[in-house]
């Protein structure tokens, strides 16, 4: 009994704690778009069929029957259109964010592609601002 | 109807997977930047007009027996499987995660300064020539939902059809193996300074 209400106890705390400091992960696209097909399938075969995917057809098509979408596919557009949004946003200011834990850390390395191995392998010596750019722009 | 003929497609994919084939669903994005980054030595200039005519001309030979293609061929490259509605551009929707899986890897530092040809692929069913229109229109509708909805530069995309052209070598030409995309890595696309 005593154990139990310790444990439930723990969980809560580690529920609050979750969601009170970790910042939520950005979506990969291929989550994204993997949530969306899920989410809105349905609604996309339905209203939107024969539309491809591509120059943003599919998203205006649901705009424009947004009275007939259902609520689980609102829901997860909004959050999914977020979630991408953050980590381009991610992705473009990483070089900038990065710059001086790039020349501090990684000077010398030649490579986008080697200098952010080096970024991530010494996560502990780079800034706070830099590895958090890093995670949301899904590269670690 | 509809759903029976989605279904056969899945059947086909089904049947791709277990015969040894990179399935969608196996991909992740992790090696597709691994399979498409090995770029080592420049690769050669290309010419899509050429790279098109060279297939349609060389009858159904593969790849390596044409110069230009045997040219690109050698370059970092990587097969996936993209599942259209019949006779259609649309691309299905359980092909959405692999388009999602393959923006993720041109977005990613190791990928980003490269260009990369798309290159759509049909079996030897049904007529020729319709064949090639489509599979140049699907190769273009894969660069379009790329660029558009998966946010990748369009400079960087190169698309190409050839049709029932360039069957891959030892298999039946008629085999739904052959139904495929190519994603070629095509070198750098700019020096970032």
């Amino acid at each position: 009994m005593f154990k139990r209400g310790i444990l439930t106890a723990a969980l809560t705390l580690a529920t609050l704690t979750f969601a009170g400091n970790a910042p939520a992960q950005t979506l990969s696209y291929a989550d994204a778009v993997t949530k969306l097909a899920a989410d809105c399938g349905t609604d996309i075969q339905k209203l939107c069929k024969g539309l491809n995917l591509g120059s943003g057809r599919i998203a205006d098509c649901l705009q424009q029957n947004a009275a007939k979408v259902s609520p689980t596919c609102k829901g997860s557009l909004t959050s999914v259109f977020q979630s991408i949004t953050q980590r381009e946003h991610a992705q473009t200011a990483y070089e900038r964010v990065c710059q001086r834990d790039m020349s501090k850390s990684c000077s010398g390395i030649k490579g986008d592609g080697f200098v952010l191995a080096c970024l991530v392998k010494k996560e502990k010596r780079v800034s706070k601002e830099c590895n958090q750019v890093i995670t949301d722009a899904g590269w670690r | 109807m509809k759903r029976l003929i989605s279904k056969a497609i899945l059947v086909l994919a089904t049947g791709v997977l277990f015969s040894g084939f990179a399935s969608a669903q196996e991909v992740s994005q992790e090696r597709i930047v691994k399979g498409l980054g090995k770029l080592r030595a420049a690769a050669p200039a290309i010419d899509l007009e050429i790279l098109r005519q060279e297939a349609i001309n060389g009858g159904n030979q593969p790849m390596s027996a044409l110069p230009n293609w045997k040219r690109i061929g050698k370059l970092p490259q990587m097969v996936v499987e993209i599942d259209f509605e019949n006779d259609s551009v649309a691309i299905q929707p359980n092909s959405y995660r692999t388009l999602g899986l393959i923006a993720d890897a041109l977005h990613h530092p190791n990928l980003w300064d490269y260009k990369f040809l798309v290159v759509g692929h049909a079996s030897a069913t049904g007529d020729e020539k319709h064949n090639l229109d489509l599979s140049e229109q699907r190769a273009a509708a894969i660069k379009e939902a790329l660029s558009t909805t998966f946010a990748v530069d369009p400079a960087r995309l190169y698309a190409v059809g050839v049709g029932e052209h360039l069957p891959i070598e030892g298999t039946d030409v008629k085999g739904s193996n052959n139904r495929r995309v190519q994603l070629i890595n095509l070198g750098v696309f700019k020096i970032k300074s």
